[in-house]
């Protein structure tokens, strides 16, 4: 069973505008008729600028938003039934950008507890729970603490082990990064990779970082609500005009290999990282 | 208006068991026109920099001197300073609160005293350097997307008509497209209006594009300045800082490393096309 399967996925909403005659209804679609197959155990990015539907789509996957059009459903759970919509949540957790505003205790561990506490769950249970979540998330030593003493990088890898503590079998994060500094983006993403491979969480992480979206294992660029291109990101990220032209970036040494492909240098085009980058120029050394 | 600091220290909660040096003991000057970065990582004194001055913090000890003069000489002309020196905070559209766009930007000059048509004068010319139309004016600016919003707070700043203008993280959260609009503006703004601008940020690679001069700040101190070629080809340095520099700078340090004759001042994508097409056209020949 795949873990996030959407069929025709839409979603309009009505929008009323303001005109000098009063007012206006105007019909949005901000998905439209997206396909998807998520398998379990992947880490899968999702790109788009603002405004593209990329964070409509992944409240689908949490129940927040309900289809207009279409289906979606995780692990086999169709959102649009309510009786469902709790099961989905404990399966599907979900991370927003701001690590100010997803976290509700004035203690690390009760932060942490809310989720099982609220999911009817023994306090012998809860404890271990807890426990284990900040273990994963390296954060044991700041279980007394205030969150609003830590570091962003900190506060989002606590909302991390607040999902964690519901054993979900996939977590959608929300832009996680965008307001971090490098060090707790560096914190963020190595959380998000060791829970990927070693807990084999599913992870879907949105986001316009392309220096994060290189290191998922497939990738999917929405644009004006519509899924338009997918693909491993090499196979992404070597089509530089085509992310340009939905507003997107490519990595500084991919952008430089493209240029200088232009100038007839024979380089890979799928050249993603600093690494790969000096390996392709130490090897157009010894091949000319 | 050049700026001047000497020897500035400034200790939150001084005197009790939560005393922490921010600062301590910074000597730096920035002439007049000049763009600068300031980067360092969340906890280095950069934002607690920034807030002396323009007089939002006092200075435990040490003195900013604005032209000369000490800024907390006069208290009676803080005032003043906050309206040549303009600071935009981080996630500066969360302090967005008129109705509409127009009376949000106009708030500063209105408190200024100034009159209707020099308020109107610089209002639209500050909603027109950011890049924002006419049709947006009289909009709510919660309609407005992200970017938008942040134009039109950066616009609230402008409108004072400072000297110096300081950004906190200006492009913090934006989408590529938002970003390059707000650095963009920013840019035109140096340019063409000659004002004195401090970018702070935790991305090199904006950095890396606009600025004449970085200062690096760590533990309080001033760890490095110089130009951008300078200061990025420490790329070790800089990690051990917390910080990082641009992707393609890393790259070169490595090339250099394996025995390229390659130079290690490279921080942007046009430079490494320059230099790479030298390299590899050598090596073909």
């Amino acid at each position: 069973m795949k873990m996030v399967k959407a069929e025709g996925l839409t979603y309009e909403y009505v929008r009323v505008l303001e005109t000098d005659h009063g007012t206006r209804e105007e019909k949005v679609a901000a998905l439209k008729q997206v396909d998807i197959e998520i398998e379990k155990g992947d880490f899968v990015a999702v790109l788009g600028h603002n405004g593209s539907g990329k964070s409509t789509f992944a409240k689908h996957i949490n129940a927040l938003l309900q289809p207009t059009g279409g289906t979606l459903w995780v692990k086999g759970m169709d959102t649009k039934d309510d009786e469902l919509t709790w099961d989905i949540r404990q399966t599907a957790g979900m991370i927003f950008q701001n690590p100010d505003n997803q976290l509700v205790a004035t203690v690390v561990e009760e932060d942490i507890a809310f989720g099982p506490e609220n999911m009817g769950i023994e306090p012998q249970e809860i404890r271990k729970r807890v426990d284990e979540a900040l273990e994963t998330v390296h954060m044991s030593e700041y279980a007394s603490y205030t969150p609003s003493k830590l570091s962003g990088g900190q506060k989002q890898r606590i909302a991390i082990a607040g999902v964690l503590a519901m054993r979900p079998d996939c977590i959608i994060l929300d832009e996680p990064t965008a307001m971090l500094d490098p060090v707790g983006r560096r914190e963020v993403m190595e959380t998000i990779e060791r829970l990927n491979h070693e807990e084999g969480i599913t992870m879907i992480l949105i986001t316009h970082y392309m220096d994060e979206a290189v290191r998922a294992d497939k990738v999917y660029v929405i644009d004006d609500g519509e899924m338009v291109m997918q693909g491993t990101p090499k196979e992404i990220f070597s089509q530089v005009e085509e992310l340009q032209k939905y507003g997107l970036d490519v990595p500084q040494v991919t952008e430089v290999s493209y240029l200088l492909r232009k100038e007839g240098i024979d380089l890979p085009a799928d050249i993603l990282t600093v690494e790969e980058m000096v390996g392709a120029i130490c090897q157009f050394k010894s091949t000319t | 208006m050049s700026i001047q600091i000497n020897h500035l220290t400034h200790i939150y909660n001084a005197d009790t068991t939560f005393e922490k040096t921010a600062l301590d003991d910074v000597s730096l000057e920035i002439q007049k026109g000049e763009f600068i970065g300031l980067i360092g990582h969340t906890g280095s004194g950069k934002s607690t920099l920034i807030q002396h001055l323009n007089g939002t913090l006092s200075p435990t000890s040490g003195e900013i001197l604005l032209d000369g003069e000490n800024i907390h000489k006069d208290k009676t002309k803080i005032k003043e300073v906050r309206r040549r020196i303009g600071l935009a905070f981080q996630y500066p559209e969360y302090q967005l609160f008129e109705m509409t766009v127009y009376k949000d930007v106009a708030f500063g000059p209105t408190n200024m005293g100034l009159s209707s048509e020099e308020i109107r004068e610089s209002v639209i010319s500050a909603l027109q350097t950011v890049g924002l139309s006419e049709e947006v004016y009289e909009k709510s600016p919660f309609e407005l997307s992200g970017g938008q919003k942040r134009r039109v707070a950066i616009a609230g700043v402008l409108a004072m008509n400072p000297e110096v203008l300081i950004l906190d993280e200006p492009t913090a959260g934006l989408d590529p497209r938002g970003r390059d609009g707000i650095l963009q503006a920013i840019k035109d703004l140096h340019d063409q209006r000659g004002i004195t601008v401090i970018l702070v940020s935790h991305s090199m690679e904006d950095v890396a594009k606009l600025v004449d001069r970085i200062i690096v700040m760590h533990k309080g101190k001033v760890a490095m300045q110089g130009t951008p070629g300078e200061i990025f080809s420490h790329v070790e340095e800089l990690e051990q800082m917390g910080l990082a520099a641009p992707q393609i700078s890393y790259v070169f340090a490595e090339l250099k490393k394996q025995g390229f004759a390659v130079p290690t001042n490279i921080y942007t994508v046009e430079e490494a096309r320059e230099a790479l097409l030298k390299l590899l056209k050598q090596v073909k020949a």
